[in-house]
Formats: structure tokens, sequence, C-alpha cells
């Protein structure tokens, strides 16, 4: 469905509303949804229900406090419409007095006390009547509301406002004090600091100067008792020397004594002991007197083979005798 | 109504107890000029101690980690300012000490940035200040030695005071590790330089590290002693100051007296100290005077060097005696007294 009205909003933001004009479509019924094919069913405008049709005087207009709903009005005119029906229905069926009988007629009487003349002429009376021709409405007066509080005024005299030199005074003062304090709480820590070094420093020289001190005492000490240790040493050396000495002495004395004597009695153990020898007898008794005796006993050996041999051979023979004795006997 | 602010390399601050929780979030933006303002306000506020507890209490210093490895330089830069300002105040230190934070701040010391590593060493100074500080970095006393190397290589000034006196602190404490690090050649190298901030340091930080025995040996071995001795002469009654407690710490082992005596020392040191000044001048020659006391007692125990001494026995004594004398000063002046005159 091509769109043929078109909300927009133009560039200041206002609501721009435009479209084409275009058919009212025929709607089947009241609330229902337009069918899908409506450009060839234009209805005709003649017998559309929606459009207003003959005197319009007599329509009532909507009153101004009017429902803009359309079914209330609409039904409105319904209930109007059916009302009218109803009367005139109910007008026709409302049941009548009877016609008259024969001869007679119906008249209306009045059969009140009081007999009133009744007639077509109506007594009026013309009385006319004019108004005066419209003033202008006055302006209405200002609308004052009744006055209510207290009234104050003021006024700012002259020197009243904002005086600069003055105001300025105490700032300044306040200011600058700070400053200051500060300034000169900065240099107090900074002199502080600077008297803490000072007094490193003092400590430090005083320190140096005791450690030093220290140090040499230490020295001093260490080279004292070096000394002692090297003095005692070198005593208990020179005591160990004399001793050695003493006793070295003593053994030369001891010795000397001993070897005395010695002389003569080596000389005759050895001599005893045939350390000093004729190399002749040596010899012949070395040499010649073992051999001699071995000779000897050879030779004695022989002689007592020879005996012993001599010894069975007579033994023997004086068995066989005594056997051969024995035989004879 | 408020327009744009007026600083507007800072961040605005809001008011009250809101204002270190808002800008500690602001922190937390990918912006780096939102972080950068964010840490330029910060500043501002930690210089109160009051907002320093805030900021310490609700635990933000986490949220300071992921700023170390910021892309921005000037942010960690800003960061380790920041750090810097807080560790002014005792409770911001102690927190950075329990907290992990040392670990990552020690790897900004290879920062590209050098007003980055400026900030950072400023902060590891002031923590080196306070003895569990310098307990802290003791571990770091290997990185700190690695990278005085590679600056007295570059020449970077600033950072090698810096690095020194953070040395010098540490090694106050416990001297072992930078000995390790071969600290005393390093430093001795630096004792003639032409700068007197950078010879102030190495020679407090050599006095640091001649505190300890093995320091002390070092000394006599590396023939520092000579560079030592000219530093007596110096213009900066710090710088002779520190020479002077070099040469007290150097001469209690028998090889430095030894060394000292040969030097001949004796007359610069009596020179020092007898010396007639007014009354502010004495303050800050106060050190130099008890330390050159203290040398003389050491040299004292040897005999060459009480035999020079015994002329100049009287000059001590009146210092010894003079009322108007700090306490320290004459009683170290009688231990001197007490030493040369002693007699086994």
């Amino acid at each position: 469905m091509t769109f043929v009205s078109r909300v927009q909003r133009d560039p200041n933001g206002n609501y721009i509303y435009s479209s084409r004009p275009r058919p009212v479509e025929n709607r089947s019924g009241y609330g229902k949804p337009p069918p899908e094919q409506t450009h060839s069913t234009y209805g005709n405008i003649m017998f559309d229900p929606r459009v207003v049709r003959g005197n319009t005087y007599a329509q009532r207009i909507l009153p101004i406090a009017a429902q803009s709903d359309p079914d209330e009005v609409q039904r409105q005119q319904e209930i109007r419409r059916r009302n009218i029906a109803r009367k005139r229905s109910r007008e026709q069926s409302r049941t009548r007095t009877p016609e008259a009988a024969q001869g007679r007629k119906h008249i209306d009487v009045q059969t009140e006390c009081y007999l009133e003349e009744l007639s077509d002429i109506t007594v009026a009376k013309d009385i006319a009547c004019q108004t005066d021709s419209f003033l202008d409405r006055p302006a209405s007066p200002l609308f004052i509301p009744a006055k209510s509080g207290k009234d104050v005024g003021t006024q700012i005299e002259e020197g009243e406002l904002f005086d600069f030199d003055t105001e300025v005074q105490p700032v300044l003062e306040v200011l600058v004090g700070k400053v200051i304090e500060q300034s000169l709480l900065e240099v107090m820590e900074e002199e502080e600091l600077a008297y803490l070094r000072t007094q490193q420093r003092v400590f430090e020289e005083r320190r140096n100067n005791e450690l030093a001190e220290v140090m040499r005492l230490q020295e001093q000490d260490r080279r004292r008792t070096e000394e002692k240790e090297r003095r005692m040493a070198q005593q208990k050396e020179a005591l160990k020397k004399e001793k050695e000495v003493a006793e070295k002495i003593a053994v030369r004395a001891y010795t000397q004594e001993y070897l005395s004597g010695l002389l003569p009695t080596v000389f005759t153990s050895l001599r005893s002991h045939g350390y000093f020898f004729d190399p002749v007898q040596n010899d012949i008794e070395t040499n010649f007197m073992p051999w001699l005796m071995d000779e000897v006993n050879n030779s004695l050996e022989r002689r007592n083979t020879a005996r012993t041999l001599l010894d069975n051979i007579i033994y023997d023979v004086v068995q066989k005798r005594q056997e051969m004795f024995k035989e004879t006997q | 109504m408020a327009g744009p602010p007026a600083d507007w390399t800072r961040a605005p601050v809001a008011f009250g107890r809101r204002a270190v929780p808002q800008l500690f979030g602001e922190l937390m933006r990918p912006e780096a000029e939102v972080r950068l303002r964010a840490l330029a306000s910060l500043c501002g506020l930690m210089r109160d101690p009051e907002r320093v507890y805030q900021a310490v209490r609700g635990g933000f210093l986490e949220q300071l980690k992921v700023l170390f490895v910021d892309e921005d330089p000037s942010v960690r830069t800003k960061t380790c300012e920041l750090l810097h300002l807080m560790t002014s105040h005792s409770i911001s230190r102690q927190a950075l000490l329990s907290s992990s934070l040392l670990h990552p701040l020690a790897l900004l010391m290879d920062d590209p940035s050098s007003s980055c590593r400026r900030s950072l060493l400023l902060v590891l100074n002031s923590l080196a200040l306070l003895p569990e500080g310098a307990e802290a970095l003791l571990t770091l006393v290997p990185k700190l030695m690695q990278k005085l190397r590679q600056v007295m290589e570059e020449e970077v000034e600033v950072e090698e005071v810096l690095l020194l006196s953070t040395i010098t602190s540490c090694s106050r404490l416990d001297a072992l590790p930078a000995l390790a690090c071969d600290a005393v050649l390093l430093v001795g190298g630096r004792l003639s330089h032409l700068s007197p901030d950078i010879r102030r340091e190495a020679s407090a930080a050599l006095m640091a590290l001649s505190a300890c025995e093995e320091g002390r040996r070092r000394v006599c071995e590396e023939a520092l002693l000579p560079a030592v001795v000219e530093l007596l002469q110096d213009g900066d009654v710090a710088v002779q100051a520190n020479a002077a407690g070099v040469l007290m710490y150097t001469g209690v082992i028998t090889t430095g007296k030894q060394r000292c005596l040969d030097l001949n020392v004796i007359p610069m040191l009596l020179d020092l100290v007898t010396r007639d000044q007014e009354q502010q001048e004495e303050r800050s020659r106060k050190a130099l005077i008890m330390f050159s006391l203290r040398a003389l007692t050491t040299l004292a125990e040897a005999p060459l060097g009480r035999r020079l001494l015994l002329e100049q026995l009287p000059l001590l004594v009146r210092r010894s005696e003079a009322a108007e004398e700090d306490l320290d000063i004459r009683r170290a002046a009688q231990t001197a007294v007490r030493v040369i005159t002693w007699t086994p």
C-alpha cells in the first residue's frame, strides 16, 4: 500500500503532516479492517452511511462538552431516532375514545369550578424592550491581591560594598603569615638537619679519635704481650741451653772417667778373645791341626775297622770250629 | 571555574587526605606526561612530614618499583628525587630498607641518564648515613666499587664524590667488603686530584678503610703514605683532618710507624698542633688537632719518634694545660705527653 499520507518532523522539530487527496475507502462494517483490494471498491458517496444527509438544522449539534467518541455520538443519534420511532408507533397504537354515535358530536367541555374563556385569540400584550447600546466593556481592574507580609526596604550606601583595601588586609596577613610560617618551619627543619649532621660529624670525629686511641692501645698491648711472649720464650731457650750445657759437661766428665780404664781392659779382652794372634800359630792351629787330627782319625778308623774285621773273622772261625766241633762231637 | 592549572608542570593536588592517594593513583596511568606531572606535585608535597607519613603508611612505596623501569628518563630521575626527599625522614628510610626496593634501585646505577644516576646516588648516600642503611648497602659495595672504577675512568666528578662518600659511610660500619675489592689502591689514586671535593672524599674513604687492620696493612703496602703526607699541607681543613686521621690509624702498626718516621712527618704534625688560631677556626680545626695529637702519640711509641718528641715536649705540655681548650684536645694532649715520657 503506497503511503499517501506522511507524518514528518521538519528540521526545526515541528510536526508536519501532509497527505494526498484520496477517496474514502468502503468499509464493510464498523470496526472491521478494510479488505485487501480497496482501490476498486470505492463506495458511492451518496449511499455512504458516514455522510450526513438531509436537513442539518434539525440535527442536533454536538454539545460543547461532547464526547469525541464517534461511537457515543452515533449511539445517541440512534437512540434519538428510536425514541422518535417509538413515540410515533406508540402514538399510532394508543387507544382512543370511540367515535361519536349518530347525531352526536364530541365537544370539549370545561368541568372545573371556575370557567375559563377559551378562545383562540390569546391575549397578548406587546411590550417592546430595547437594550441600551452596548457600552464598551470597561477594562477590568487590575487584580491587586491583598497586601500580606512585611515591607522591607534596603539601600546600598556609598561605602558598603566590597572595599578591596580593607578586605584584602586579613587575607594578605593570613597568606603571608602562613607562607612565612611554612618557610620558618622548613628552615627550622633544615637547621635541625644541619645540626644533626654536625652532631653526627662531631660524633664521628670523636669516635675516630677514641677508636684510634683504642687501636693504639690495642696495638701497644699486643706488642707488649708479644714482647713478653718472646722474652719468655727466649728465657726458656736460654734456660734449656744452660741445662743442656750442664748435662753435657756432666756427661763428658763421666765418660772421661769411664773411658780412662777402658783402654787396658779393652786390650786385655781383645787379647783374651784372640783378636791379637800370631798368624803362623793361627795358621798351624786352624789348618794343620785339624788335618792332622783328621788323618789320625782316619788311620785310627782304619785300624779300628781292621780290628773289627779281624774280630769278625775270628768269630766266624771260632763259630765254625765250634760247629765243627759240635758236629764232630 | 578553575581554568588551566597555574603551573602546568605539576598535576593538580586534591584537598586534604585525598592528595597523596590520588597522586599515587595517577602514577599508574600509561601517559608519561601525566606521570611526570604527578611526580612533580609529589615532590612538592613530600617536604611535609605528615604527607611522608601518609605515603609510607599507605604502602605507596611499592608502586614506585614500577617507575624505576620506566622508559622515560625524566620519570626515573624524578622518582629518585622523590625518594631522596623522603629519605630525609626516618620513617621512610625504615620503610625503604625493609621493603624490597633496594635491589631494583641498585640496578638504576647503570642508567644511561646522568641526572638519574646522580639522584640515585644521592638517595644511596643519605641512606648510608643511617647504620641500618649502611648495613643494607654493604651487600652493594662490590657494585659500588665497580661503578667507582667506571666513573673514575669517565671523570664524572659529581658521581664520584657521591660514590666515595657512600663507600665511606659503608666502610665505617665494616671495611672488609670494600677492602676485598681493592678499594685502597683505587682511592689512593685519587688523593692528588685537582678537585678539593674529590680529595676530601678520597681521604675520608681512606681513613674509614684504614680503621681496619687489613686496611692499614694495605695502605703501607701500597705506599700511599707520601701522598697522604702531602695532603697535610692541603688548603682545605677537612682534607688535612682526614689525612691526619689516616696517619693516626696507620701509625698504630709498626710498619706504619716506620714509614711515617721515614717521611719525617713529626715536624709537620707539631706545626699543625701548635698553630694559634682564633676561636671559630679552632672549632673547625678541632678534628685536625685531635687527629694530629693521636698520630703523634702513636709515633711516640717508636724510639726514634720519642726522641724527637722529647725535645718538643714543652709545646705539648702547654697545650694540655691550657684552660680554654676543648676537653677532648686536652685529654689527647695529656695522653701524648704520658706516652712520650713513659719509661718501662
